[in-house]
């Protein structure tokens, strides 16, 4: 078996098989398959750009760090686009491109103006020509004598930046700052490649600040990168410090190596071949499944330590015997393990699947090495010491449920009290942005930048559809007439939608029949023209050419052509039943404004983050109901098998457990949603674990006549219980000081949760009185 | 997402593309810089007067302009039509509305009026004559890209700037004359006002 997976393994693991992308935790999207794809195309581009930004005293220093920045950057090989001067020629040519439609393609104000005052228009114009800045305003008065493409051309970009030297420049209180825009090589973006980002900024920040500059950088990739780095420095912490404890523990517990290196062939065996069934089964697998994965470690050693301690329980032990006796309880402690993992695999998010299939793989095979091997690689092992920590555990079990039951009458209500206070105060936080701790630097930083630069897009759009492209087109316009009134009330900054720039076919026409009504018939254009002095000869050539443009049109493919990738990145195309387009916002103050537009004809409002923590709330009752299912499955099962009352006792343990750790929880104030649910079922599973040992110990004293190979049993078994816990709390307990919300989230959870099954399990079977064979 | 201000835009491009050499000061200049009133505030009247080649007769206009060395430049044009422009280093406003400053105006414009002759070195090579009466200088784009847009600024004066005339390659031509030039101590509630648009 081992053998196959090894091959496997070779084969598997030589792939790119590590998933670092935040994105891919989450789940495919519940809706519409033309929203998911929307929701792709909008991401695809936030997904791969990181922006830069230089700092300097003067805007002349700013863009001198920015020229040897963008050298480095070239030389990285990390970006497949590096902007720092802004593409003139691909913007002269989408001038000179559009600038033949220009009596078609008008923007939406000069529609207006036109409508109303035309001869408004016309008293701008002179404003603008009499100004001091009529250069460069009015440049092009030969060719286009209303300035009509000079207002369309400018209404396409809604921010206005400056330029330097074809650079960029932003300025605050006290500095100028040059931008630079990179688009990452590769979407998906790969675990080496992001620490060589990482590298990167981190190196030349370093050197631009040597030079005496500033650098600040963003992107979502970096914010992807620093969330694969902390989790890769967290495996490793909680990896280290498990197996530190577990070594630390076994050594002091059986003085010999047998036991620890038995014990790391369980694991070890667990862990590989966990990662090579989900690397087959999933193609890759995440990050997050490994942090996950790590802390395996602890529950996978229990049967190792369950089948190691009962070496303390006779004097002539025999691990062939030996496994006889705790075989039920193994097989029951991996059922009930696997059975909890398996209401993973019913949740909807593929990281959690994964982490469901790797837990119960490598549990499984860790569970296999332990009945199948270790009888042989034990045999002749026999400790004949009495470790401290079996006294201990020992006088532990039997001591601690007689105070209990001593002290019932205030501690049952003081659990009760805490329990109910706890739960009282619970209050679930289902918000996606949760999930992402990025460093607070990092978060300052694109605070900052955002500030600067308000063009970065919200992660809420519109989805604007039509039937047809004449549809499409009006409840565009209809949606963007009330984005218009939201900006102008400041409750957004501003928006872009593609029926903006480019009307369909229809509107076109109207626009040229406008300009021919407004001014070209009415003989204001010729005035307007002879007034501020243009020849004879130039007027009759503008009407010429206003004549001959009466039937052109372009269409949307050919006007898309032109465009810049983000407004290309706004149209999602036509199929034979509609048309869908994208409209990207900037600058949201007003949510629930925008959110109230969707009820318009058309128009569907994605709200990714919103649907996202709504979805986490369902699922978080869903899995409620999932956990409830579990324990009356599992309380059913024992039921039939040991009987109901039997069963009973043995499912109080985790219940109580569920119930203190979800008190803890609300007492401090912890983070609860859907993921503290996974790590109750984890706890379901190894409070079992610990209460069907004590009863299989129970058991053994029943059957057998012999009472002090009962209680023998019993003290291992509280040995066992002791160690598993104590290394499971080492594993658990260290997810706890994880960065990241949900693992913390997930550690403290089963740390509260082992440790009450821990103090409670002895109770399972504790006799009262030796003489007396009552159990409680 | 980038927005220029213009119309013909690669002209403007070109404007915008200001390269600082390193900075050069003649005697000339010195001793020029030296005759000039230098106070933080200058106000007064202009007339302009645009020849574009395509037009056969010049575009005439007159307002009131303010310069405040920190605060930017008022420029308000009173006839043929009544408008007004707010300019600094960051913020251009016209009666459309906010603008992207082109630095070559941005800044330039404001060091003409205010005569700070020394950040006009950064961008321009500046020969001149210095005479009894008056001074005159000859600006030259640095900027190659500049230089095919604008041939030659030439700005005339005493103790203050009286003449600014802005020749272009294209042979378009505008000339300012500064009048009742004076040096108030404070702004006018109206100017603080206008300031205030600029820099809120």
């Amino acid at each position: 078996m081992m053998l196959i997976i090894g091959v496997l393994g070779r084969q598997v693991l030589t792939k790119d098989w590590l998933e670092t992308g935040f994105l891919a935790l989450l789940p495919a999207s519940e809706q519409q398959p033309e929203i998911a794809k929307a929701i792709q195309q909008h991401n695809e581009l936030l997904n791969r750009k990181v922006l830069w930004l230089t700092g300097a005293a003067s805007s002349k220093e700013a863009i001198g760090h920015a020229r040897r920045l963008k050298q480095q950057l070239e030389q990285s090989k990390l970006f497949n686009s590096i902007v720092l001067e802004m593409p003139q020629q691909k913007m002269a040519k989408q001038y000179q491109q559009l600038f033949p439609y220009r009596y078609q393609l008008l923007d939406t104000q000069t529609q207006l103006t036109l409508s109303n005052y035309p001869k408004d228009l016309l008293a701008q114009n002179l404003e603008t020509l009499y100004s001091p800045m009529a250069q460069m305003m009015a440049a092009d008065l030969e060719h286009d004598p209303l300035l009509l493409f000079s207002r369309y051309f400018n209404a396409q970009n809604p921010i206005k930046l400056t330029l330097e030297q074809g650079i960029v420049i932003l300025h605050d209180a006290d500095k100028y700052w040059a931008l630079l825009l990179t688009d990452l090589e590769d979407t998906h973006l790969q675990l080496d490649k992001l620490e060589t980002l990482l590298a990167l900024v981190k190196s030349t920040t370093t050197q631009v600040q040597t030079a005496g500059g500033e650098l600040m950088v963003t992107g979502m990739p970096l914010f992807t990168a620093q969330g694969s780095d902390s989790a890769k420095q967290e495996i490793s912490t909680v990896g280290i410090g498990s197996s530190a404890g577990i070594i630390i523990l076994l050594m002091l517990t059986f003085r010999s190596v047998r036991p620890l290196l038995l014990s790391f062939l369980a694991i070890g065996s667990g862990l590989f071949a966990a990662l090579v069934v989900s690397v087959l089964v999933f193609g890759k697998i995440h990050i997050i499944t490994l942090v996950f994965g790590a802390s395996l470690i602890g529950v996978a050693d229990d049967y190792a330590l369950h089948f190691v301690c009962d070496s303390f329980a006779a004097k002539n032990w025999q691990p062939r015997q030996s496994l006889r006796y705790i075989f039920p309880g193994l097989l029951i402690g991996l059922l009930t393990n696997l059975l909890s993992y398996a209401g993973l695999v019913f949740s909807p998010f593929p990281g959690l699947q994964e982490v469901a299939l790797f837990s119960a793989i490598g549990l499984l095979f860790a569970w296999l090495t332990v009945v199948l091997l270790f009888p042989l690689l034990l045999t002749g092992f026999k400790p004949d010491h009495k470790p401290v920590i079996l006294k201990v555990a020992n006088y532990w079990q039997q001591h601690w449920p007689v105070w209990l039951l001593k002290n019932r009458r205030w501690v049952c209500p003081l659990v009760v009290l805490f329990i109910a206070g706890g739960l009282w105060q619970l209050t679930p936080r289902d918000d996606v942005r949760l999930l992402q701790s990025a460093p607070a630097e990092l978060l300052k930083t694109a605070d900052k930048i955002k500030q600067l630069l308000p063009v970065s897009q919200e992660n809420q759009f519109f989805l604007v559809s039509g039937h047809n492209l004449d549809d499409w087109h009006q409840n565009e316009q209809q949606l963007l007439e009330h984005l218009k009134v939201l900006t102008q009330q400041h409750k957004l900054m501003a928006y872009q939608g593609l029926s903006d720039y480019w009307t369909d076919q229809h509107s076109q026409q109207q626009n040229y029949q406008l300009l021919d009504k407004t001014l070209y018939q009415s003989g204001l254009l010729k005035q307007y023209m002879t007034e501020l002095g243009f020849s004879k000869k130039a007027i009759n050539s503008e009407l010429k050419q206003f004549n001959d443009a009466k039937n052109k049109s372009i269409a949307l493919p050919e006007w898309l052509a032109t465009a810049d990738e983000s407004k290309q990145n706004l149209w999602l195309g036509c199929d034979s039943t509609h048309c869908l387009s994208l409209v990207s916002l900037i600058g949201i103050t007003d949510l629930s404004a925008l959110s109230s537009l969707q009820n318009l004809q058309g128009v569907a409002w994605v709200d990714q983050v919103e649907q996202l923590s709504s979805l986490f709330a369902r699922y978080r009752i869903r899995v409620s109901l999932l956990l409830i299912a579990a324990y009356l499955l599992v309380f059913t099962g024992f039921g039939l098998k040991f009987g109901w009352r039997n069963a009973l006792t043995i499912i109080s343990i985790p219940i109580i457990a569920t119930l203190v750790s979800l008190a803890m929880m609300g007492w401090f104030d912890q983070l609860f949603s859907l993921f503290n649910l996974f790590a109750l079922l984890l706890v379901l599973g190894i409070g079992v674990d610990d209460a069907i040992f004590f009863f299989m110990a129970y058991n053994s004293e029943q059957s057998n006549t012999i009472d002090a190979d009962g209680e023998a049993k019993r003290a291992s078994t509280s040995l066992a219980v002791t160690l598993s816990a104590l290394t499971t709390l080492l594993a658990f307990g260290l997810l706890a000081v994880s960065s990241t919300e949900i693992v913390h989230a997930f550690g403290f959870t089963v740390a509260a949760g082992i440790f009450t099954a821990l103090a409670c399990s002895p109770l399972v079977g504790h006799r009262v009185n030796p003489q007396d064979n009552r159990k409680v | 997402m980038i927005a220029t201000t213009t119309p013909t835009f690669l002209r403007a491009l070109l404007l915008f593309v200001l390269s600082f050499g390193q900075s050069y000061a003649d005697d000339v200049l010195a001793s020029i810089a030296a005759r000039l009133v230098k106070t933080p505030m200058t106000q007064g009247q202009f007339q302009q007067e645009k020849r574009l080649k395509i037009l056969r007769k010049p575009l005439l206009s007159t307002g009131t302009f303010t310069y405040h060395q920190s605060k930017g430049v008022i420029w308000k044009t009173l006839t043929p039509v009544s408008s007004l422009l707010l300019v600094n280093d960051s913020h251009l406003i016209t009666a459309q509305g906010e603008q992207a400053v082109p630095p070559a105006f941005g800044s330039v414009f404001k060091a003409l009026l205010g005569g700070e002759l020394n950040r006009l070195t950064e961008g321009f090579s500046i020969t001149g004559k210095d005479q009894k009466t008056a001074w005159q200088l000859q600006l030259i784009p640095k900027d190659a890209l500049l230089k095919k847009v604008i041939s030659t600024i030439q700005l005339t004066g005493d103790t203050e700037l009286r003449q600014l005339e802005l020749q272009e390659v294209n042979g378009n031509l505008t000339q300012i004359s500064f009048t009742q030039i004076s040096h108030p101590d404070h702004l006018s509630s109206e100017q603080q006002a206008d300031f205030e648009r600029l820099s809120p």
